[in-house]
């Protein structure tokens, strides 16, 4: 017996060194075949640029409610009321996009690839920029790079501070040569650089303008960018949308026509562009939102009233498929010529009223022209008293007004807005408003829950009435 | 038993005495004590000689004997005697019936049977009558309220969908993880995995894999608990295992049983709601309004239009479900060959219209004995399992928005198109044609090589394997291009998904026996055990249909697919010794190492290890003659535990969107894996005691435990400013204690009747001891309410699992400190004379039942029996995610208040009882105020305290009645036997919960957020009449 026990320890003991020979290969198997462990850099300039698209409709989605391009069919619904929303997809959508961002630079800057290096860097700017104007103090040092579990809240205006140096270092990688041009894969302009250079320039007015309000503000430097901005409708920033994937605001429409409802045009918009509010008829309206059907006429919402007794469909107009913004194939914007117009005519209304005049005409030229509205209806528009004033009458409310209805549906608009103090002509506060914000309108969207429960220690204190530093 | 016997023969075979006194013969009857009734087959054995005889047929015996001599008197299912031989020559004597009888023997690890007193651990068997007689077609449920410390839970009431079964409480801070125990059938474990519909989509009521099997073919099932009951089957075991035995032939003649059953369902508990208010808003009718149920009462609508009226879309929308069961099966033997064939059939549909779900299956069990040495045993099964799930969750969503003055089942017009009022989707019409069908077809088998070259020697090598697919087609059609409809999509798709999954189990073990002395016996049992899973899913989307109702990925304008393949491998050695002194002292040792791919190299190998012993305290010291059987058992043992394949490092993915325009993106991929991972590690420790009295009448059986799992590998949700949304590493210790009772008793027991009664109750505490610094929470899921009213199951440390959070009402002098609301403070009405909402996320209350149970009674008299089967659980609360919808709709029975003026009751801020009236309603008021959307828009809805409510039960789970034809009129039918029954399940459920069923819950078996009852599939009652006949 004690033999037989003998033999079978040494059997076992053979057995196991053999086994821990071949295991380790046997066990070797934990590669993942599904995701791979690095991502080539024109696959991240792919989903970068697609996604600051869908980053620019997201955000857009909540603020065209905010500044009333748009309004809800139903009554004090949240969006229209400035209710206290968590916005978690938003934050997480622009946080994964400035992740990739961040890989993307820092696999560039290692490569030697300074186009993708400079594209990166001015996208990360427009992403960065885009969540400070909606949530303020955010994280961003510590952020992206795992570098904590719980990254702290970087200051507002230290971040804009960080904004212009990606746009700066942008613009200087993308002007040097380069062995790995960008090519298809970039969704903004097939890899045209120079376009990349005017936009790095045209952010830079765009965020140098948000200042307005602060000591910061420098109109000369806007202008100075704005030199070497865009040139045309040509040089704009768009992502042109798929017949894989619908532009956002077509899928809203076509939802619509499927009476999921959405896509409503808010009373205050219709009433701006039909001659109510102006006393002129923009011919944009109907290049841009649809009329209803029964009466043939411009019917908006009023924010948070709801459609009342009006029937689901065909009682109110409502983006429609087949106007600029909201087809299958239609571009979404992200900076245009006309928005740079504006920016120039705020920025020189002080320094060179004419230079302002003519830059708010153009503006509305560009935009007119973007959407596609006939020459003839340009020049009536512009023509108009109300719109062409003279310099003498031209007041900064001009440039405002007519800046909102170029940025339909975009989120600077709400940057606008903020910078404005919702003072646009017959510019209400929606019905049933969120009590909480003792009649005044929104400043700033709230941290979303997934902060809120996984970064508690580090968030700020506010409320949706505390405003971005820029607004102060 | 048996083992004991075997013993027994053992020594008188081998053992050598030397006889000194005069022989003589020695006979006499043995007879049952209890009727008097001769018993044949008693083993008689000279004590300390190889001298042995039988009883015969009458219980006469015959022995050679001395003065002096022990006869010792051994039969299964009864005590064993000792009488010294003094004089007589005659000895007749009587026998007990051993209550634990048969059931003495379990079945433990890879099928080793074991005597149950030799285990140092709890185990529970059920036997398979006891699953059949619920009806239950999934063999979870059917264990629910039969075993203690097991809690199931009906994810709803869907044919076909999954049921959690969680042992003593869950041990993994991960939310995704599966706290399921492993399922092993005939010692090889098989797949019990849910998987659900998919995040992003509607929940469709999926089923757990286990439901494949087909409950007529299982002859017992066992559930062990600790990690001391699991050593052997390594770290897919570390959550328990259920251990089921299948049927086999016995050596006789040929047995045929048919057995059939017809049923039916209905919801058992529907919401409270009121039918007096129509639709439109403010008080104001209209027809086309979104809202169903704020308008103005009937009586007044009908001064509009006099037809109007006010249904219970609730009740119209549902139907009765009806299912059939018919099974059939074969077996038979002899000495050196036995088998078992059965076929089966479910068909069942459910009380949402158009859910269906069925079952067909066919076994082969077989055992070839060669000879004395080789035995081989094969088992196979065959099932298709699948059916229609229709989106329960969407369906019932958009009763909620559907108005209650139309027809709910008035849902198509003649062309096919939608019938809809408003804007709403119908639900019925949605259920029928957003379909979702899925069929696995699935294959189980092993097979169990046995060679003893010697008597002391066992070589066993089992193989098995678990091979399914799972073909799953949803089809939401698109317009059908008819004027004027209202299509269910504006584009209609189809996703076709594909799963594949094979599992190979390999295990070889050698089992050494040897007795040391007569009184002193090991058992040494070494092994390898290997483990793989080969996985693959592939799903194919097309969207747009090409041609309307022609459904076909081939015709669909795009196209998007996905892939995921995922292989795992677990090798594990182990070794397991018993020692057994006197059969009274039983002391059991195990190691296990594991190999697992799925962890770093270098920190991929866990040794852990495991003692109990068991001590028969009324073998050894002398005790009152009422306490008839007394055992004391304590165990210790670790369990490790690795992850799933690909957890480790960074890597990046292509989201489903690309490619576009022929580009591909990349994202990092939000997961990011420690590249130190490491085993997580479970302790255990448990002790109990098993104690019979009165000859067996009655037992008590307790258990307490306490199991500590540390290193936990989770998916700690961290935030989005990271770069990553989870981070996987070791953290956190989660910890549950317990104690469970099991009361077993026979108050009568005659000739013609028996009663016997099985009460078992179970609690459970649970701590989440630590987390990860920095790491404040992990949320385990939310469910979505209005306006702020959204909860979530966050894990906290020194909370239990299960809590959940939510908004609340803000009370006067309230602990701003304290996570937990404390309701019994007062109100804080608000300077408007509403109560004050607080947005501070409290716990408001916690799913994990504190305490569960379950009694079962079953009564025979001569052919009937009749047996019912309570259960209950309390302690537990959940959000009523209807509750919330009702609130805000205006459907609730306690809405009917809208119309009141009242002093809402609390305190101002300055703590003076608050004095003001207002008015609930929408609109200006009696005293000319606005009141807006009115007080259950404005306020009510949109806090969580609101919903959250108590969801504790009794259930009357199962009560059946059966007959079993006698004798008479047996001999008049060419059946050998005869059986009809009928069986009521649910049909009394006691709960304070208004709703559905509370059983229900929304994430589905494999979910761990149990606390959202959310709009799950109804709980349902059912009635059963079934047929079994045999030849």
């Amino acid at each position: 017996m004690k033999l037989v026990r003998k033999i079978y320890n040494y059997a076992i003991f053979t057995g196991v060194l053999l086994f821990a020979a071949s295991c380790e290969d046997y066990l070797d198997i934990n590669e993942n075949p599904n995701n791979p462990v690095d991502a080539p850099l024109n696959g991240l300039m792919v989903n970068t640029t697609f996604e600051t698209a869908q980053n620019t409709y997201r955000l857009g989605s909540t603020t065209s409610n905010y500044v009333q391009y748009l309004a809800s069919p139903n009554q004090a619904s949240s969006s229209d009321i400035m209710d206290d929303l968590s916005f978690n997809n938003t934050w997480s959508n622009l946080y994964n996009a400035m992740t990739d961002l961040n890989d993307m630079i820092l696999e560039a800057n290692e490569t030697g690839a300074n186009h993708y290096e400079g594209a990166g860097q001015i996208l990360m700017a427009l992403n960065l920029a885009m969540t400070v104007d909606a949530f303020g103090d955010v994280p961003f040092s510590e952020g992206l790079n795992f570098e904590t579990l719980t990254p702290a809240y970087d200051d507002d205006q230290e971040l804009y501070t960080q904004v212009f140096e990606y746009l700066d270092n942008g613009i200087a990688n993308l002007s040097q040569e380069t062995d790995l041009p960008i090519d298809e894969d970039d969704f903004f302009f097939e890899g045209d650089t120079d376009q990349w250079i005017k936009l790095g320039n045209m952010l830079k007015a765009r965020y140098l303008n948000h200042l307005s309000k602060t000591g910061e503000y420098s109109p000369e430097e806007i202008l100075a960018a704005i030199d070497n901005g865009f040139e045309s409708n040509e040089d704009d920033a768009q992502v042109v949308y798929f017949d894989e994937e619908y532009n956002p605001w077509a899928q809203v429409a076509i939802d619509n026509e499927n009476l999921l409802l959405g896509g409503w045009i808010s009373e205050q918009f219709i009433e701006a562009t039909d001659g109510t509010t102006f006393g002129v008829e923009d011919p944009r309206i109907s290049y841009m939102i649809s009329k209803d059907t029964i009466g043939g006429e411009y019917i908006g919402v009023v924010n948070g009233a709801g459609r009342g007794s009006a029937a689901e469909q065909y009682s109110r107009s409502t983006l429609e498929v087949g106007d600029f913004y909201s087809s299958e194939l239609s571009p979404l914007l992200i900076a245009t010529y006309a928005e740079q117009k504006f920016i120039e005519a705020e920025a020189a209304f002080e320094i060179d009223k004419s230079r302002s005049y003519n830059a708010y005409l153009d503006g509305i030229r560009a935009h007119m022209t973007k959407i596609g509205v006939e020459d003839s209806e340009i020049e009536d528009y512009i023509s108009d008293d109300a719109v062409s004033m003279g310099e003498g009458n031209f007041t900064i409310d001009h440039i405002f007004k007519e800046k909102w209805v170029a940025l339909f549906l975009h989120p600077e608009a709400w940057v606008d807005a903020r910078r404005y103090d919702y003072s646009y002509d017959n510019f209400d506060l929606p019905e049933n408003l969120n009590p909480d914000l003792n009649n005044q309108f929104i400043r700033r969207l709230r941290y979303p829950d997934s902060e809120v429960s996984r970064n508690r220690s580090n968030l700020p204190d506010v409320t949706l009435l505390d405003r971005i530093f820029w607004d102060e | 038993m048996k083992n004991k016997i075997s013993l027994i023969a053992f020594l008188a075979i081998f053992q050598i005495t030397t006889l000194f006194a005069q022989e003589r013969t020695i006979t006499g009857q043995v007879t049952i004590e209890s009727d008097g009734m001769p018993l044949p087959g008693v083993n008689i054995v000279v004590k300390g000689t190889n001298q042995g005889a039988v009883t015969d047929m009458d219980g006469n015996y015959s022995i050679e004997a001395s003065d002096g001599d022990v006869l010792v008197f051994s039969s299964i299912g009864f005590e064993t005697r000792e009488i010294e031989v003094s004089g007589d020559s005659e000895i007749n004597i009587t026998l007990t019936e051993d209550l634990e009888g048969l059931d003495e023997v379990v079945v433990t690890s890879f099928g080793i049977e074991r005597e149950k007193k030799a285990l140092g651990y709890a185990v529970q068997e059920i036997q398979g009558e006891d699953i059949t007689q619920t009806k239950q077609p999934n063999i979870v449920n059917a264990l629910q309220g039969q075993t203690a410390g097991v809690q199931i839970t009906n994810s709803g009431g869907a044919p076909g969908q999954s049921a959690r079964i969680i042992i003593r409480g869950v041990n993994s801070l991960d939310p995704g993880a599966d706290n399921q125990p492993l399922f092993v059938i005939d010692g090889v474990p098989i797949d019990n995995s849910t998987t659900e519909s998919g995040s992003g989509n509607t929940p469709r009521g999926l089923s757990n894999r286990a439901a494949d099997i087909n409950p007529n073919d299982i002859a017992s099932m066992n559930v062990l608990k600790g990690a001391a009951a699991t050593a052997l089957y390594g770290v897919r075991a570390a959550n328990g295992a259920v251990i089921i035995t299948t049927k086999k032939g016995k050596a006789g003649d040929v047995q045929i049983n048919l057995s059939s059953s017809i049923g039916f369902e209905e919801v058992n508990q529907y919401p409270k709601i009121q039918d007096t208010y129509g639709q439109g808003f403010g008080g104001e009718y209209d027809p086309n309004s979104f809202w169903p149920n704020w308008g103005p009462s009937i009586d007044e609508i009908r001064e509009i239009d006099p037809d109007a009226e006010i249904n219970n879309i609730w009740k119209d929308a549902m139907r009765t479900g009806v299912q059939f069961d018919n099974s059939f099966n074969i077996s038979g033997g002899n000495e050196k060959a036995n088998f078992y064939a059965s076929v089966s059939n479910l068909d069942q549909e459910g009380i949402i219209p158009f859910s269906e779900w069925g079952r067909t299956s066919a076994r082969l069990n077989g055992e070839l004995i060669f000879s004395d040495q080789f035995k081989v045993a094969g088992n196979m099964n065959y099932a298709i399992s699948g059916g229609n799930r229709v989106p329960h969750d969407r369906f019932m969503e958009r009763l909620v928005y559907n108005t209650p003055m139309q027809d709910i089942n008035d849902y198509i017009n003649e062309d096919g198109t939608m019938k809809s009022i408003g804007t709403n989707t119908n639900p019925i019409y949605d259920a029928r044609f957003s379909t979702f069908e899925d069929e696995v077809n699935r294959i189980t088998g092993n097979l169990k090589f046995t060679y003893s070259p010697f008597e002391w020697m066992d070589v066993n090598y089992l193989i098995g394997t678990d091979y399914y697919t799972d073909s799953r087609t949803e089809i939401t059609p698109g317009p059908l291009g008819i004027e004027g409809e209202v299509p269910l999509d504006s584009q209609g798709f189809i996703t076709e998904t594909r799963i594949s999954s094979r599992d190979i189990n390999s295990n070889l073990f050698v089992t050494l026996n040897k007795s040391w002395t007569d009184k002193l016996n090991t058992t040494l049992r070494i092994g390898n055990d290997i483990f793989e899973r080969d996985y693959e899913r592939v799903d194919a989307t097309g969207t747009e249909f090409v041609i309307p109702q022609f459904y076909d990925l081939s015709y669909t304008s795009q196209l998007s697919n996905s892939q995921d393949k995922r292989k795992r491998r677990l090798v594990g050695l182990y070794g397991d010794l018993l020692v057994d002194y006197d059969s009274m002292l039983f002391l059991n040792i195990t190691a296990r190492n594991d190999w697992t791919s799925t962890l770093p190299i270098g920190n991929n190998s866990f040794f852990y290890p495991s003692v109990n012993l068991g001590w028969v305290f009324t073998e050894a010291v002398e005790v009152p003659d009422f306490l008839s059987y007394g055992k004391l058992r304590g165990s210790y043992a670790e369990v490790g535990k690795d992850t799933d394949p690909y957890k480790i490092g960074q890597t990046y993915t292509a989201p489903s969107v690309y490619p576009l325009g022929g580009q591909v993106g990349f994202t990092r991929f939000e997961e990011y894996g420690d590249l130190g991972l490491r085993p997580e590690r479970t302790t255990s420790i448990e002790f109990g005691t098993d104690l019979r009295f009165f000859e067996n009448r009655l037992g008590v059986d307790f258990t307490w435990y306490k199991s500590n799992s540390k290193d936990q590998i989770i998916p700690v949700p961290i935030s989005e400013t990271t770069g990553f949304s989870e981070f996987i590493t070791n953290a956190g210790e989660i910890e549950n204690s317990g104690v469970e009772f099991i009361i077993t008793g026979t108050p009568i027991h005659t000739e013609d009747f028996r009663w016997d009664v099985t009460l078992n109750a179970a609690y459970n505490q649970n701590e989440v001891v630590s987390i990860r610094e920095g790491i404040e929470q992990i949320e385990v899921g939310s469910q979505f309410g209005y306006v702020g009213s959204t909860v979530t199951q966050q894990l906290i440390e020194g909370e239990a699992y299960g809590n959940i959070f939510g908004s609340s009402y803000e009370r006067f002098g309230a602990d701003e400190n304290s996570l937990h609301l404390n309701e019994d403070l007062p109100q804080v009405i608000g300077e408007n004379g509403f109560p004050v909402r607080n947005g501070d996320q409290l716990i408001l209350g916690n799913s994990t039942p504190k305490w569960i149970g379950g009694l079962k009674n079953d009564f025979s008299y001569k052919g009937f029996d009749l047996s019912f089967l309570i259960d209950f659980r309390t302690g537990v609360e959940q959000y009523n995610q209807y509750d919330m919808f009702f609130s805000a709709f205006g459907i609730a029975e306690y809405t009917l208040d809208r119309n009141d003026t009242k002093v809402f009751e609390g305190v101002l801020e300055d703590g003076s009882p608050n004095t003001q009236q207002v008015w609930l309603g929408q609109g200006e008021g009696p005293d000319g105020r606005d009141y807006g959307a009115g007080f259950y828009r404005n306020s009510h809805r949109t806090v969580s305290e609101n919903f959250v409510h108590d969801a504790s039960f009794v259930k009357l789970r199962n009560v059946s009645l059966g007959y079993n034809f006698q004798d008479g009129i047996l001999d008049a039918i060419p059946f050998e036997s005869a059986r009809i029954s009928v069986a009521a399940n649910n049909i009394i459920l006691y709960t304070p919960w208004d709703g559905f069923d509370p059983e229900s819950f929304s994430a589905g078996a494999g979910g761990n957020a149990t606390g959202f009852s959310g709009l799950g599939y109804p709980g349902v009652q059912s009635f059963f009449f079934t047929l079994n006949l045999g030849l």
